[in-house]
């Protein structure tokens, strides 16, 4: 009982930085976000309490609709190509055996790349006059395309932002595929398991919590997509690739209407959240140990 | 038990470390608290500055300007601190200047404002973004200030004059926006300039048969060229019409926008580019003409193409005067209300003030920009930039730009919607309805 008392104290001291900073920089600027949404604010001088009326704006505003299937648009994109192919690739990796280390740098390379950075790689890709895209069509002897349109902006988007994400989730597989005993695979080839039933039968059921993590930290990191969209297309043409992280930006720092930009940004939050639990729920599964 | 009070003397001196740390952080508390009657204008044996000038103040003082980045007078800025620091033995000037790109500078002043971290002096946009500081009696009535020097202005100082008669920024430079053109391309392609607004449709008309783009523009990020259609649109008379009239020649612009983009005026991607790709096009000669202000010269030079371009006025379509010109001086000189009553920093900021709006620092700042000073005349200017002084000479009327005088929200509404009215998804009475309904 004594050394419980103890471990209590200890607990706290370890604990309480922890607590101390996310109380800080993360709780205190949520509620204080949720308040803002309150008022008619600039966030600096201009503050007048207006109720519910930015959320009534919300409900009414076609752009934060748009804003909303774009960013949920994205995250299905994200949620299947980003881990599906992370896995495939997981599982190409750790099957073969020369080259490995190689694939594994080249594939975890564009996660260290800024954002910033790779969108830019891409506005110069997409560039309609000088882009490298149509500067390759010309020298073959093609005309011109508009890459970035009405209809093919959120697909354009899309791909930078699957591309970007792959490596760290393929990372998160192959530790994972890693960690499967070679005894599992030795049985199942006595017992005549092809390759690909492998892949049904043992390496997927096995890493399934793996691949339950990397969805919810996939669809939960959709929703905070935004420099990709605000540099490649800047949330045109004509808003037709508008999410609500740049949409939320534009509102709060371009227009200096921070009391709807922090409504925009708890809508975001509950959405998060709203996934993330219903992911879990779905993707319920017992653990598995080996 | 000596072990465990041991590691728990470790904890307890890594979580006053960590305190340490996070105190560190925040806000200096050195300064003297102030009390609310601070903030009135202090009585007239306070200041002292006549007499104690030339005397060895001892202040550090923090000013904060847009002249940073690629800002060319950025370096003349720096140098006149230097100077003034150098006659002014013991004032120490920080510099927190921070480039006007991206408005990041607005955030750190409303920042430093409502964070009691205000600069003493700052070279700050006089337009709507200065309107709840000055509300707030967070920088000082220049006009009626001890020591403050407002004498040899040009009319660019009383465009400064607020709603509420008080002159809180003094100015140092002033600017246009006008059609920048390639000369060298309209001569080569047989195209007269556009002087007129038939010859500015003709101009687009043929470039768009050709591989030039026509004008530069991104109807995204599409400040100048909203601006100059609602001027060519309807003359300065409608283009000073406020938001809530709705004015009709602000619709036909938007709509003109529309028209001249099924012309071909723009380029492909004009609704994804932003305002830096569509100068770059002008730049490397892929395109004829290009909306800007009088600030692009220095890029243009840079490009190597200085010799080939000229500026002309926005051709009025009707309703006015060709010649009409969106511009101004929408930056000044600002006194923080806090510095002017800090009797340890008053003295110290007045001089600086007076020495960098003195003509002679106007001039050299001026000359970095080849901006149009506030004070006096440059002399010696390069041919091409001395063009552009004339169109200000000349105008018939100038005024600032549409968003330096309506609420942000409601022209980033009409400027972000010009792609929509490009695609015939809306009209410009349409967009300006939707725009006048957010202020």
């Amino acid at each position: 009982m004594k050394n419980m008392k103890g471990d209590k104290l200890f607990i706290i001291l370890f604990l309480a930085p922890a607590v101390l900073i996310t109380s800080v920089f993360l709780y205190f600027p949520f509620f204080e976000n949720f308040f803002q949404s309150f008022y008619k604010t600039d966030g600096f001088f201009n503050s007048t309490f207006v109720g519910l009326d930015n959320y009534k704006r919300l409900l009414a505003d076609e752009i934060a609709k748009k804003a909303t299937l774009n960013s949920l648009q994205l995250m299905l994109y994200v949620a299947i190509f980003q881990v599906g192919i992370a896995l495939l690739l997981a599982v190409m990796v750790d099957s073969i055996k020369v080259g490995a280390g190689f694939f594994r740098t080249t594939f975890f390379f564009p996660v260290v790349i800024s954002g910033a950075a790779i969108g830019l790689l891409f506005t110069l890709i997409y560039n309609y006059r000088n882009g490298l895209l149509n500067e390759i069509l010309v020298s073959l002897g093609f005309e011109r395309v508009l890459w970035l349109t009405e209809q093919s902006s959120l697909y354009m988007v899309a791909i930078p932002t699957v591309w970007s994400y792959v490596g760290f989730y393929f990372v998160i597989f192959l530790t994972a595929i890693g960690k499967i005993p070679q005894d599992f695979y030795e049985a199942a080839q006595l017992e005549g398991v092809t390759g690909f039933q492998k892949l049904t039968k043992i390496t997927i059921p096995l890493i399934v919590g793996d691949i339950k993590v990397c969805l919810v930290l996939a669809i939960t990191g959709a929703l905070k997509i935004f420099e990709l969209v605000f540099i490649i297309t800047r949330g045109g043409p004509a808003r037709s690739s508008e999410v609500l992280g740049t949409y939320m930006y534009q509102k709060a720092f371009v227009d200096a209407n921070v009391g709807y930009g922090a409504t925009l940004a708890v809508l975001m939050v509950v959405i998060g959240l709203t996934l993330a639990l219903v992911t879990n729920k779905l993707m319920k599964s017992e653990d598995i140990t080996y | 038990m000596r072990r465990g009070f041991k590691k728990l003397g470790l904890l307890s001196l890594f979580m006053a470390m960590l305190l340490v740390v996070l105190a560190a952080c925040g806000t200096d508390t050195t300064e003297p608290e102030k009390t609310s009657s601070d903030t009135e204008t202090p009585k007239e044996s306070d200041s002292k500055v006549e007499e104690t000038a030339g005397e060895v103040t001892n202040a550090s003082i923090k000013v904060v300007t847009t002249m940073a980045g690629t800002d060319p007078a950025g370096a003349v800025f720096e140098e006149l601190l230097k100077e003034f620091q150098a006659a002014n033995e013991g004032i120490k000037v920080t510099n927190e200047s921070q480039s006007a790109d991206a408005g990041t500078i607005r955030t750190k002043i409303n920042t430093d404002f409502t964070s009691d971290n205000e600069p003493e002096l700052m070279f700050y946009f006089n337009t709507v973004d200065a309107e709840g500081i000055i509300k707030e009696g967070k920088v000082i009535d220049l006009e009626n200030a001890e020591g403050v020097d407002l004498s040899g202005y040009n009319s660019m100082l009383e465009q400064q004059r607020n709603a509420d008669g008080k002159i809180y920024a003094a100015p140092q430079t002033g600017f246009y926006e006008a059609l920048f053109v390639n000369e060298k391309l309209f001569a080569d392609y047989g195209i007269e300039l556009p002087t007129t607004w038939e010859l500015y449709e003709k101009a687009i008309e043929e470039f768009a048969k050709t591989d030039i783009i026509p004008v530069a523009v991104s109807t995204e990020d599409s400040y100048y060229l909203v601006e100059h259609y609602a001027l060519a649109a309807g003359g300065m008379e409608n283009y000073r019409a406020e938001l809530a009239d709705k004015n009709a020649a602000w619709a036909e612009g938007l709509d003109l926008i529309g028209q001249h983009a099924k012309m071909g005026a723009f380029p492909m991607d004009a609704a994804t580019i932003d305002l830096s790709i569509a100068a770059s096009l002008f730049q490397q000669e892929q395109a004829a003409m290009l909306f800007e202000g009088s600030w692009a010269w220095g890029s243009i030079k840079e490009a190597g193409i200085g010799e080939n371009v000229t500026v002309l006025p926005m051709p009025i379509k009707s309703g006015g005067v060709t010649g009409e010109l969106v511009g101004g001086a929408s930056q000044g000189w600002f006194i923080s209300t806090k510095a002017y009553n800090d009797d340890t920093k008053r003295d110290a900021t007045v001089r600086l003030f007076n020495f960098l709006t003195s003509e002679e620092s106007i001039l050299r700042l001026a000359g970095a920009t080849g901006q149009i000073p506030a004070k006096g005349e440059l002399t010696d200017i390069d041919p091409r930039l001395a063009v552009g002084h004339k169109l200000i000479a000349d105008a018939p009327a100038i005024d600032a730009p549409i968003n330096d005088r309506i609420n942000p929200e409601s022209f980033t509404h009409m400027r972000t919607s010009v792609p929509e009215v490009v695609s015939g998804a809306k009209t410009g009475a349409q967009v300006l309805d939707e725009a006048a309904a957010m202020e």
